[in-house]
């Protein structure tokens, strides 16, 4: 649900933004589309729109800047700097909710990335891509079966198989087959 | 009010009442001199023609306001009455001129970039697109307008909305034409050159080589600076897309071969030292040419093919080796330091360029087969994709097969021919 209303979210600001007098729509509009490109991971369109921001905005406004900070940060895939930059200001009731989101979803890609990637990485690793401190990554990691050694300082993740959800219905199936058919016949 | 003008004003009302819509075209064709030599009166002009019934006269005389400079004492109201027009006008008369109309949009777009206010007119274009046009596939020259526009404006999603939809069919627009109705050609490769910018844009390589492929496969006689500029970034996007240079298709044209391939020799050159997969070779050429490729507003996408090759030979390695330590995969990939090959390896791992997993305890990497990926509804449904792309593609080539078939012209070649034929073939009997 949160993800649609993002989504519909930014088709309004979007417009918004083509139907503004002379250009130049309003600051919380280019604060909450910024945010929810980053949040959708649509680290290019975010790029565009801060650069198409005319520098008087920019410099009235400057959450734009502390906003785009994040998102230098994931361009670059500097995960230790993504947090910091997150964490740093407080963000005004404009962004706040979706840049909550943004820390989520982007925590969430690098547990995914962790458990991919690696068969053992050291805790240091661990904690500086999730943003958490190395006492809260290891219940995280048994949580998730991740095996912690002690000695070492390593962490064992287990692959996860990623699932395809999506099944259509036999009956669909059976008139696309037969669409095909028909037409490989004739 | 001169009486040019009056005069102008009464054939425009008669016409439009009578419906004399193709006559009317022809008349403001010849008019537009007129309009020009008096263009202070040009305001009081459109205050007496309404904008549903008499889009037509509106038409021309926008266009007229637009083609002289407006007078210095007077304020500038050339774009809310252009934004006025193509929003209420009446889309069946404008489709009896279409080449003014387009003209419109062709100097709204260069009186908005002049002002560098862009952003503006995106809207406006997209739905002047959407009243020329008769249904969503057909191109129009104002397309170009719009991804010009978005691209000086840095905001591509009205772009795609375009670009998304595969072209079938052309708005001829120059009716006036001796030989027919035509489309310019500039506005056709001007969309395909802008629209293949915008794809590298949102980094949608696979679009973006397609339209620059079109661009420069367009048959042509003479060399076009389009095309040329195309056939440099179709060089550079095949690099990063492919790890070397697509071939170019047999249609081509021959000035392609024969003119456009010397004129780009830098880029011959890198793709050379990008095949050698020697990072050295590369930086070498790289600093040779800058100059050109600076001067081709073409520097960024050579950083990028650059940084792929560090990929690519990562790639190479998981053919050779099964395990690999990190500071191994940083000497031989030419990278400085085992962390930064650990980065670059995370990084396709996250794009699934390559499969490997990372053990920091012992500083290796294990190169995995590719899972196999030829099971399951994902498959399934990408081949069903396919398979409704090629059932549309094939009513397509019906459809205009069977144009061809009835088109009077063809009928009357090919039984000319058979007619012709017919007694050789009775004498050879």
């Amino acid at each position: 649900m949160v993800v649609n209303g993002n989504n519909k979210l930014a088709e309004d600001l979007e417009r918004q933004e083509l139907e503004a007098p002379n250009g130049v729509p309003s600051p919380q509009v280019y604060q909450q589309l910024l945010a929810i490109y980053l949040y959708q991971n649509d680290l290019c369109n975010a790029k565009y729109l801060w650069k198409r921001i005319p520098p008087t905005v920019k410099a009235s406004t400057p959450e734009l800047v502390n906003i785009w900070a994040v998102g230098q940060s994931m361009w670059t895939r500097d995960f230790p700097a993504i947090y910091k930059a997150l964490n740093a200001v407080t963000w005004s009731d404009t962004v706040a909710e979706i840049m909550k989101q943004v820390q989520e979803v982007v925590r969430a890609r690098a547990v995914d990335l962790i458990s991919q990637a690696y068969s053992s990485i050291s805790l240091e690793a661990v904690s500086a891509m999730t943003g958490l401190s190395p006492e809260v990554c290891i219940p995280a990691c048994a949580e998730r079966g991740w095996n912690f050694d002690a000695d070492t300082k390593m962490i064992r993740p287990i692959r996860q198989v990623i699932e395809h959800l999506g099944q259509t219905s036999s009956e669909d199936q059976l008139s696309k087959l037969t669409d095909f058919v028909s037409f490989l016949e004739n | 009010m001169a009486s040019a003008l009056e005069q102008f004003v009464n054939t425009v009302r008669t016409s439009s009442s009578h419906g004399n819509f193709r006559e009317l075209c022809e008349y403001i064709n010849k008019s537009s001199e007129i309009l020009i030599k008096h263009s202070q009166h040009l305001d009081n002009v459109l205050e007496t023609l309404d904008i549903q019934q008499h889009s037509l006269g509106i038409l021309a005389v926008l266009c007229a306001k637009f083609s002289v400079q407006p007078a210095a004492n007077s304020t500038d109201n050339r774009f809310t009455q252009a934004q006025d027009f193509i929003l209420n006008c009446n889309g069946e008369q404008i489709r009896f001129a279409p080449d003014t109309f387009a003209e419109l949009c062709h100097s709204l777009t260069n009186y908005l970039v002049e002002q560098k206010q862009p952003l503006k007119g995106i809207v406006l274009l997209q739905k002047a697109i959407s009243k020329l046009r008769l249904y969503d596939s057909q191109l129009t020259s104002i397309h170009a307008d719009l991804c010009k526009l978005c691209l000086l404006a840095k905001c591509f999603k009205p772009a795609l909305e375009l670009l998304n939809i595969d072209i079938t069919g052309i708005c001829q627009e120059l009716t006036q034409n001796p030989n027919g109705p035509q489309f310019d050609s500039k506005y056709f490769l001007l969309y395909y050159y802008y629209g293949g910018m915008i794809y590298l844009a949102v980094r949608n390589l696979d679009r973006a080589l397609y339209f620059f492929e079109v661009a420069i496969t367009t048959p042509s006689l003479a060399v076009s600076h389009i095309m040329l500029e195309a056939f440099k970034k179709y060089i550079l996007v095949s690099l990063l897309l492919h790890g070397k240079i697509q071939a170019i298709p047999k249609y081509a044209s021959q000035v392609v071969t024969r003119f456009i391939k010397p004129l780009s020799q830098p880029y011959y050159e890198l793709a050379n030292a990008f095949t050698s997969n020697n990072t050295a070779e590369l930086n070498a050429v790289l600093n040779k040419h800058s100059e050109i490729f600076n001067r081709d507003h073409n520097m960024g996408l050579v950083k990028q093919v650059s940084s792929v090759l560090y990929k690519k030979n990562i790639q190479r390695l998981t053919k050779t080796f099964l395990t690999l330590s990190l500071s191994d995969v940083a000497s031989r990939v030419g990278l400085s330091s085992p962390v930064e090959a650990e980065n670059h390896i995370l990084q396709m791992i996250e794009k699934q360029q390559i499969f490997a997993t990372i053990n920091q305890k012992d500083g290796m990497v294990v190169f995995r087969d590719e899972p196999d990926k030829y099971s399951g509804p994902e498959v399934l449904k990408g081949l069903e994709e396919q398979l409704s792309l090629c059932m549309e593609l094939d009513r397509q080539i019906l459809a205009m097969d069977e144009e061809i078939q009835v088109n009077p012209q063809y009928v009357k070649k090919s039984s000319g021919l058979q007619d012709e034929e017919q007694p050789k073939s009775t004498y050879a009997m």
